[in-house]
């Protein structure tokens, strides 16, 4: 089982003082947080300007109103995939979208990324929603270093990343954490980030305040290399899907064995509501 | 008296700020999850104009903009979008660098102390060429590494089947060391040490980093000379029975096409480039040498950009620029904004066209003698040597075809 990070006398001090003064983050997580606000807002490929996002498959048109993706002012283009490599055609010739790069086409940004023979399109539209991160109160008890188990099934599997994109994911194993005295053993995989050589390993889990204080979906939480063969699972660091930005991306299908059955008030909220999914309802089979 | 004074007030004012200058040399570093990724940074200032280099060792490049504000510096790589903000405080500079992720920003921090990382050479035993096996959680792939020492210490590089990784620099202490190649993209940190992990003196064990915090464990062995990688892709598909066509316009807006008097009766060289794509910017000085040699015996290259922004104008300022850092003499054409009525497709004649650059070699007679996609950067060493071998052959076999049809109807 993962220990809990702190060692026993700070844990007690931070319960003593946790319930007069609510913990403030520490100082890499608020800057974080407040590059992700800048992104939130600034980027032109930030999921609260999305307007669609579509796999290529054979080919999609861009623009006029008949289009596969309808967009204002834009005349019809074409977008397709050869061979891992995308390109936008329209009067003026083509493009190559090389994946993970914003381009401009009009007032519109577009931006290739998936995995070759499965390349998605995402549209960003000149506008964006008014919408900015909400968080919890740190809660340092929900902290874990520890060790990752071997999966005891290998092998890759198909699933959409938290940008909604499909990609390859490896199962990379288990963690197991201490939740409301309850060991929970979470599942973890390892999904490609879209930046050739690059990868995270992520959990995606669902806990008893989805659709109560977070988005009903689920979150995605990172599991941090921590030297010495062992990882770093902070909690305060659980991000929503761009699902909970924008109906243009589709949502992660929970992972299955992933539901904590506690309440963990850790990380990013969603004050959009419920849409009251019992719990366990819609795990993958 | 007086003097102490001064030297007092020097002293006060240090610490705040106001006195001091972002310029000098720096030892820089990201802090990803594995270490420290080590590179330098040297910030110069002519007049009221600044400017500074961003260096693996002894192989640096400019950034596109240095710009003071304040107590602050930014630094800019446009050609990846991304830029290097930091606070000067004294001695020491701390920020972050970002540039535009998928799934949020990404952000790495940075931080750098006056001076220059120091250099430390390798010994005998870990120089040369190894083949390694890089361990993902599935399976092993192919890599070759390759260290010696330079000017700067212990430099390298890494080659896979598809192309090298660029040119790493680094430290060693003992029989372990720390390489790292940062150029404003990728942020890759190759670890690794001799005989680590129980192997024997003859087997090198380490860790790759990628990003902020993606760690590859991989072992390797004293290349025994056999082929240890696949060859580079060769990309034959094309038509090589009609003359290869193109129509682009100039960075001036003046359309140019294979059948423009320029390339009549020459042997032509057609890089497919972008100035998004770190590759290529290995390849643009092997190009312009290749230009250089060849020109006067009737070599001709075309650089055809594909480029990102979608906005002609700042697409045209970022290939000048591209052309400017580079010195290209020869012509460069946006592909990416075709104003020809020509067909859809840019490049119809290439079929499977995926890889950044890809340099087509025309003979006199234009058409197609041979495709070569990806580019081995001088950091692969006898890669690089080799291949450049290859195209100075290929280069003086098409020269000395006769050109039978010097008029050129195309």
């Amino acid at each position: 089982m993962i220990a809990r990070r702190l060692p026993a006398a700070i844990l007690a001090a931070t319960a003593l003082i946790a319930p007069l003064r609510a913990q403030a983050p520490p100082p890499d997580i608020t800057r974080e947080r407040a590059a992700f606000a800048e992104w939130l807002s600034e980027a032109p490929n930030s999921p609260l300007a999305a307007v669609a996002q579509q796999p290529i498959g054979p080919g999609i048109t861009l623009g006029p109103p008949g289009a596969d993706v309808p967009l204002a002012g834009v005349v019809e283009h074409r977008v397709s995939e050869r061979g891992g490599a995308v390109s936008l055609h329209g009067p003026d010739g083509g493009r190559v979208l090389p994946a993970g790069r914003p381009v401009a086409l009009g007032s519109f940004t577009v931006m290739s990324g998936g995995v070759p023979g499965r390349r998605v399109l995402t549209v960003f539209g000149p506008d964006r929603r008014e919408k900015a991160a909400e968080y919890y109160d740190h809660d340092p008890t929900l902290v874990f270093v520890g060790p990752l188990s071997p999966p005891g099934q290998p092998g890759r599997v198909r699933l959409l990343a938290l940008d909604g994109i499909e990609t390859e994911a490896l199962e990379a194993g288990t963690v197991t954490v201490p939740i409301d005295g309850r060991a929970v053993r979470l599942h973890v995989r390892r999904i490609p980030t879209g930046m050739e050589d690059e990868s995270e390993l992520e959990i995606f889990f669902r806990d008893d305040t989805n659709g109560a204080g977070t988005y009903p979906a689920g979150r995605f939480v990172s599991l941090v290399p921590a030297g010495d063969g062992r990882y770093r699972l902070d909690f305060n660091r659980a991000r929503n899907p761009f699902c909970a930005y924008s109906s243009a991306f589709a949502c992660p299908a929970p992972w299955r064995g992933n539901a904590i059955g506690a309440k963990v008030e850790a990380g990013e909220r969603y004050s959009g509501g419920g849409l009251s999914v019992p719990p366990g309802a819609g795990e993958e089979r | 008296m007086r003097t102490a004074a001064a030297l007092l007030a020097l002293v006060l004012a240090l610490p705040d700020g106001r006195n001091a200058s972002p310029e000098g040399e720096w030892r820089a570093a990201l802090d990803i999850a594995g270490g420290e990724l080590r590179f330098g940074v040297r910030i110069d200032r002519r007049g009221s104009e600044w400017r500074g280099e961003l260096c693996n060792g002894s192989r640096c490049q400019t950034f596109s903009a240095v710009r003071p504000a304040g107590d602050s510096v930014v630094l800019e790589m446009a050609d990846y979008a991304a830029t290097i903000t930091a606070r000067l405080a004294g001695d020491s500079l701390s920020g972050a660098y970002r540039n535009v992720g998928n799934r949020g920003p990404r952000v790495i921090p940075f931080r750098a102390s006056r001076g220059r990382w120091p250099a430390s050479r390798g010994p005998e035993r870990l120089l040369g060429r190894w083949d390694a096996m890089w361990i993902g959680d599935f399976g092993t792939s192919p890599r070759v590494i390759e260290l010696r020492n330079g000017e700067a210490g212990l430099e390298g590089t890494i080659i896979s089947n598809t192309g090298d990784y660029g040119h790493f620099a680094g430290g060693v202490r003992g029989d372990s060391f720390a390489l790292a190649h940062f150029d404003g993209s990728y942020v890759y940190m190759l670890t690794g040490a001799l005989g680590g992990g129980g192997g024997t003196p003859d087997t090198l064990r380490g860790i790759f980093h990628a990003g902020l915090r993606t760690q590859t464990p991989w072992i390797a062995v004293r290349s025994s000379g056999a082929a240890h990688l696949k060859a580079v892709t060769e990309n034959t598909r094309a038509d090589t029975a009609q003359p290869f066509r193109f129509s682009f316009p100039d960075l001036d807006g003046r359309v140019v096409t294979e059948r423009d008097p320029r390339f009549r009766g020459k042997v032509v060289v057609v890089d497919v480039f972008g100035t998004w794509c770190p590759t290529c910017h290995d390849a643009a000085p092997e190009l312009v040498r290749l230009h250089r040699k060849y020109h006067e015996r009737g070599l001709e290259i075309v650089g055809l950009a594909y480029e990102v922004s979608g906005d002609t104008a700042v697409d045209r300022r970022q290939v000048r620029r591209y052309r400017e850092k580079f010195g290209i003499p020869f012509t460069l054409l946006l592909a990416g904004v075709n104003d020809t009525e020509a067909a859809a497709a840019t490049l119809p004649q290439l079929q499977g066209f995926t890889s950044f650059p890809t340099t087509i070699f025309l003979g006199r007679d234009g058409k197609v003698r041979r495709i070569h996609a990806g580019f081995y950067g001088p950091a692969t060493g006898a890669q690089h040597a080799k291949q450049v071998r290859d195209w100075e052959r290929e280069v003086e076999g098409l020269l000395r075809e006769e050109s039978r049809d010097t008029g050129g109807s195309g």
